[in-house]
């Protein structure tokens, strides 16, 4: 195991130093504020602020995501003639489908990438907050009497932020700390209500009726199950302070969905209803408080309508035409 | 080893994937992509393929269909041992 170590050391120690300094920048901050520098109210503020700044500085890789994935209204009807041709065979329409959107350049997935480069900072987040516990361990920026204070940092003054649910069960010696277990188990609560509820949001309003029925809907029944198993696991054994860093990436996550239905909604779905509603509306109201703003509401559209008769079909056309948001993406740029 | 990485592949996707919802910009998904390439390729081959499969699935990246290479040595293959019909990254 020497060698695999090693590779991991080696892996690890830059993300030690990225961490820690964004953490003691939050830190610094919060201290300057006011706020008791061995306090749990500084530390765990500036664990949410480390994770702010990490899923901020994935914002770029979210844009190009739905930038690859504003096309999806022209080539849905080549999905669903593929849904036709292959409904009967899910792995030979998952191919079809998947070799259409590389073709078309169109791919509304958020690619894996991103998501497993977030995990390593999640268990360094956890590394770092757990030894500092244990001996006050120094780690990158994280000097000793910093180290001492992140490990011993209280919650409300009585909660400290790297215990956990299972290390301070009721059942140990010493009685353990309810508290702890109260508060682990809310933050798991949450994990699962806002994940359940992206994932929801995205189903109900962002997809076409016919993709609910079939894999669609027995994936969101099985999530049902499945989140509060998988946020439990991770709930029990995670301390405190990295049980808040993933709650607040998943609140973050949340607001990036309700942004995007709202802003740049599947075609042939409620959202899509909803803001093309909304864009009518802004359309009429600007148009009787001001007579000069109707023209370039009015601009983003023509192109839209003007490019759709080369590449669709007539059903495109038609939903293509009810739709005035049609500029939708192209008034956003 | 290859066991190993098996099953922990199994449990992440049993586990962690569903977290997620479909993520992956290819089919079979990255996660199936690593359980097929170590179980068909072992776990040297079948890790780097994974690890290479999972650099391309980025934001810039077409996605499109990306099917485990064949194992040079002529064992059954076609049907996969592994099913990749399933969603998640």
């Amino acid at each position: 195991m020497g060698a695999i170590g090693d590779f991991f050391t080696f892996i690890a120690t830059p993300l030690y130093y990225a961490i820690s300094g964004v953490l003691i920048l939050w830190h610094k901050l919060f201290t300057a504020l006011g706020l008791d520098p061995a306090g749990g109210a500084s530390w765990a503020l500036s664990i949410v602020g480390l994770t702010l700044v990490i899923r901020a500085a994935l914002i770029p890789l979210f844009v190009k995501q739905i930038k690859s994935s504003r096309n999806m209204q022209l080539i849905q009807p080549k999905v669903k003639e593929l849904q036709k041709k292959y409904g009967h065979d899910r792995e030979r329409l998952a191919q079809e489908t998947m070799k259409l959107y590389k073709d078309t350049g169109t791919n509304p997935f958020a690619s894996c990438l991103p998501i497993l480069l977030q995990m390593p900072i999640f268990f360094t987040l956890f590394h770092l907050l757990n030894e500092a516990a244990k001996d006050y361990t120094a780690r990158g920026f994280l000097t000793s009497t910093l180290a001492r204070q992140f490990g011993d940092s209280k919650l409300f003054g009585s909660i400290p932020l790297a215990d956990s649910f299972w290390g301070s069960g009721v059942w140990r010696e010493g009685g353990g700390d309810l508290s702890v277990m109260l508060l682990a188990l809310f933050l798991v609560l949450a994990m699962t209500a806002t994940t359940f509820f992206t994932q929801r949001q995205l189903m109900s309003k962002n997809m076409p009726a016919d993709a609910l029925s079939g894999p669609y809907a027995q994936q969101q029944k099985l999530l049902l199950y499945v989140l509060p198993v998988a946020f439990g696991l991770g709930g029990v054994a995670f301390p405190i302070g990295v049980l808040l860093y993933w709650t607040t990436s998943n609140l973050w996550t949340m607001g990036q969905q309700f942004y995007v239905i709202r802003n740049n909604p599947a075609p042939g779905t409620p959202a899509f209803a909803a803001k093309a509603d909304r864009d009518k509306a802004k359309a009429a109201k600007h148009g009787t408080v001001v007579e000069e703003v109707e023209a370039p509401v009015e601009e983003p559209r023509r192109p839209a309508v003007r490019q759709q008769p080369k590449k669709t079909t007539k059903q495109q056309r038609k939903s293509g035409g009810s739709k005035p948001g049609g500029g939708t993406q192209g008034g956003k740029k | 080893m290859k066991y190993l990485l098996i099953g922990f592949l199994r449990l992440y996707r049993a586990v962690v994937s569903p977290l997620y919802g479909q993520v992956c910009r290819y089919h079979p998904s990255c996660s199936a992509y690593a359980l097929e390439a170590v179980t068909v390729h072992g776990s040297a081959r079948g890790s780097w393929l994974a690890a290479r499969r999972v650099a391309r699935c980025h934001p810039w990246a077409a996605g499109g269909y990306d099917p485990v290479p064949p194992s040079v040595r002529p064992t059954r293959r076609s049907a996969g041992p592994v099913s990749t019909s399933q969603q998640g990254a």
